[in-house]
């Protein structure tokens, strides 16, 4: 808790004292941590991979943008609506979606965000309401510095680090886990598990629309191609399974590693770091299936009996 | 039977997979505070009556009913809220909790009761099967017999007054098997009613009050124990016409 409490506190004052690079990658993995750690959520904690968690990213960002240009509401305002917008589509969206199982879960999800990617695609044209600018996209006003987006990116990061850990030690967490662990006991324990994980598929909804908008207004301008794109899921996806799923710290592991290996890859072998970054996820993934926790804890584990032997 | 209110009660409840019928317009009833055995050969329907009851599969046609409600389109959460659960033939297990947190579980949920309530009542039904020592271990480490404990443990944690042991004491040497039957004996001492189902015969007859036996998905006898050895029809779906 101690340690937490500092780490947070040293995160609050990090802008005093490091300048705008690094100001924008803590932004980055800030962002990245969120999402990762929206996805454990569910996968980690309730077992079910979702393979389109993107929708709520796309649904969060235009959410947002919409509210905050035709409504002209403020950016915070406009954010949180938005968060209760996706959390009102995953209530309906999930009650279905969530009856599969298993892969097949995996499937139909996929195939929800990518519908619904091409039904924000050819939404004005369809509706004649403008919402998403079609395959051009919208653009944002410019936004007023990078430091609000470091805050609220933040903010999102611990409220998910919150509830996982959360998740770790309360009724509701037990009975996900129980859920994770096997379906068909947790019922027969009494555990009515599509309302268990409904409610968490709309909580990891909120704060993955929450990133979205935030990310959205970041970048100033936003199209449904990349917001609803498969390829935010399958990293999220891969950062989470990097640094450990069903680990409360092990989203922000993954996203951390994740994005500063890219960023010093990236800006030395522009066009050869993704397959350095490849090979050290296959590696990861065939030697270590519990992430990067897994290497933590076996570290601890290990300093652990050295000094108990030394006494 | 009449005029005695039965906890349990099934009306000619039938199951079937396809064309195969597993159950056949079964009727049978539990009273309170009776261990009911159910035998029967292999396929004879136990297991699918016993799923059935806990709604973990829903009948094909009759009705169960526990205390005179209709448990029919109850989903299984709900039919273990109301007072009916089940032990599994191959035990089941969360592997990654925690012993105690498996038995957690089924208080939180089961029961309802709060964090701290489950977690004293966890320990005391660990205490009462035996495996309070193994409280901290997580489940994939128990042994076979210790796994069939942890899932009774887990049985009685949802508060349950309806018990349905689906060969809760199958594969133990004797002496485990004399410490079962008292286990089970302890139970039914806690005012709970059971109904067991178990191959060896020597374990049904030295706890059932009374026998149903099951072939083919049909009740095809029912009494004391002693009596259903005795009956031609039970020998003969046993052993065969010869020795009936």
């Amino acid at each position: 808790m101690r340690i937490a409490l500092v780490t947070l506190a040293a995160l609050v004052l990090l802008p005093l004292g490091a300048g705008a690079y690094a100001i924008r990658l803590a932004t980055l993995i800030f962002m990245w941590a969120a999402l990762a750690g929206s996805w454990n959520l569910l996968a980690g904690y309730g077992g079910a991979v979702d393979l389109g968690p993107v929708v709520y990213y796309g649904i969060g960002t235009f959410a947002t943008a919409n509210l905050m240009m035709k409504a002209h509401l403020p950016f915070l305002v406009s954010l949180g609506l938005a968060g209760l917008i996706a959390m009102a589509i995953a209530f309906l969206l999930g009650t279905p979606t969530l009856r599969l199982r298993g892969a097949y879960f995996a499937i139909g999800t996929l195939a929800l965000a990518e519908s619904a990617k091409q039904l924000a695609l050819a939404w004005d044209r369809l509706t004649g309401i403008p919402l998403t600018g079609g395959s051009a996209g919208i653009s944002l006003p410019l936004s007023a510095g990078y430091l609000p987006f470091y805050y609220v990116m933040l903010t999102v990061m611990v409220l998910v680090t919150a509830t996982a850990f959360w998740l770790e030690r309360s009724k509701f967490g037990y009975g996900l886990r129980a859920v994770g662990e096997n379906d068909l006991l947790a019922e027969a324990s009494g555990v009515d598990l599509h309302r268990l994980k409904r409610r968490v598929y709309m909580m990891s909804a909120l704060f993955i629309a929450w990133t979205g908008g935030t990310a959205g207004y970041w970048l100033s301008y936003i199209n449904a191609t990349e917001a609803f794109g498969a390829a935010t899921t399958f990293q999220m996806v891969v950062m989470a399974l990097l640094g450990g799923l069903g680990t409360p710290l092990g989203p922000l592991a993954g996203a951390g590693f994740l994005c500063l290996v890219s960023e010093l890859l990236g800006t030395r072998f522009v066009y050869h770091y993704l397959i350095a970054i490849g090979s050290i996820i296959v590696a990861v993934s065939l030697f270590m299936p519990s992430g990067l926790m897994g290497i933590a804890r076996m570290a601890i584990h290990r300093g652990g009996k050295r000094a108990e032997t030394a006494s | 039977m009449t005029g005695i209110v039965a906890v349990l009660e099934c009306r000619a409840v039938s199951k079937s997979f396809g064309a195969l019928l597993a159950l056949n317009g079964v009727d049978l009833a539990l009273r309170e505070g009776e261990i009911l055995g159910i035998i029967g050969p292999n396929g004879a329907g136990k297991s699918t009556l016993f799923n059935v009851i806990a709604g973990l599969e829903r009948p094909t046609s009759g009705t169960v009913y526990y205390r005179g409600c209709s448990m029919s389109g109850l989903p299984t959460h709900a039919v273990c809220r109301m007072g009916i659960a089940k032990t599994f033939q191959i035990p089941r297990f969360f592997p990654r909790l925690t012993v105690l947190e498996n038995v957690l579980v089924a208080g939180l949920y089961g029961k309802g009761a709060g964090l701290r309530e489950a977690q004293r009542e966890a320990e005391e039904w660990l205490n009462f099967v035996g495996l309070v020592d193994k409280a901290g271990s997580p489940a994939a480490k128990l042994s076979i017999s210790e796994r069939r404990r942890l899932d009774l443990a887990r049985v009685l944690a949802t508060g349950a007054q309806v018990i349905l042991l689906d060969e809760n004491m199958a594969g133990l040497s004797h002496n485990e098997m004399e410490a079962a039957v008292s286990l089970v004996r302890s139970v039914r001492d806690r005012g709970k009613s059971l109904m067991v189902i178990e191959h060896v015969m020597r374990a049904i007859v030295g706890v059932a009050d009374r026998v149903v036996v099951l072939n083919y998905g049909e009740k095809i006898a029912e009494g004391s124990p002693g009596e259903v050895m005795r009956d031609p029809a039970v020998i003969n779906a046993y052993l065969g016409e010869a020795y009936a």
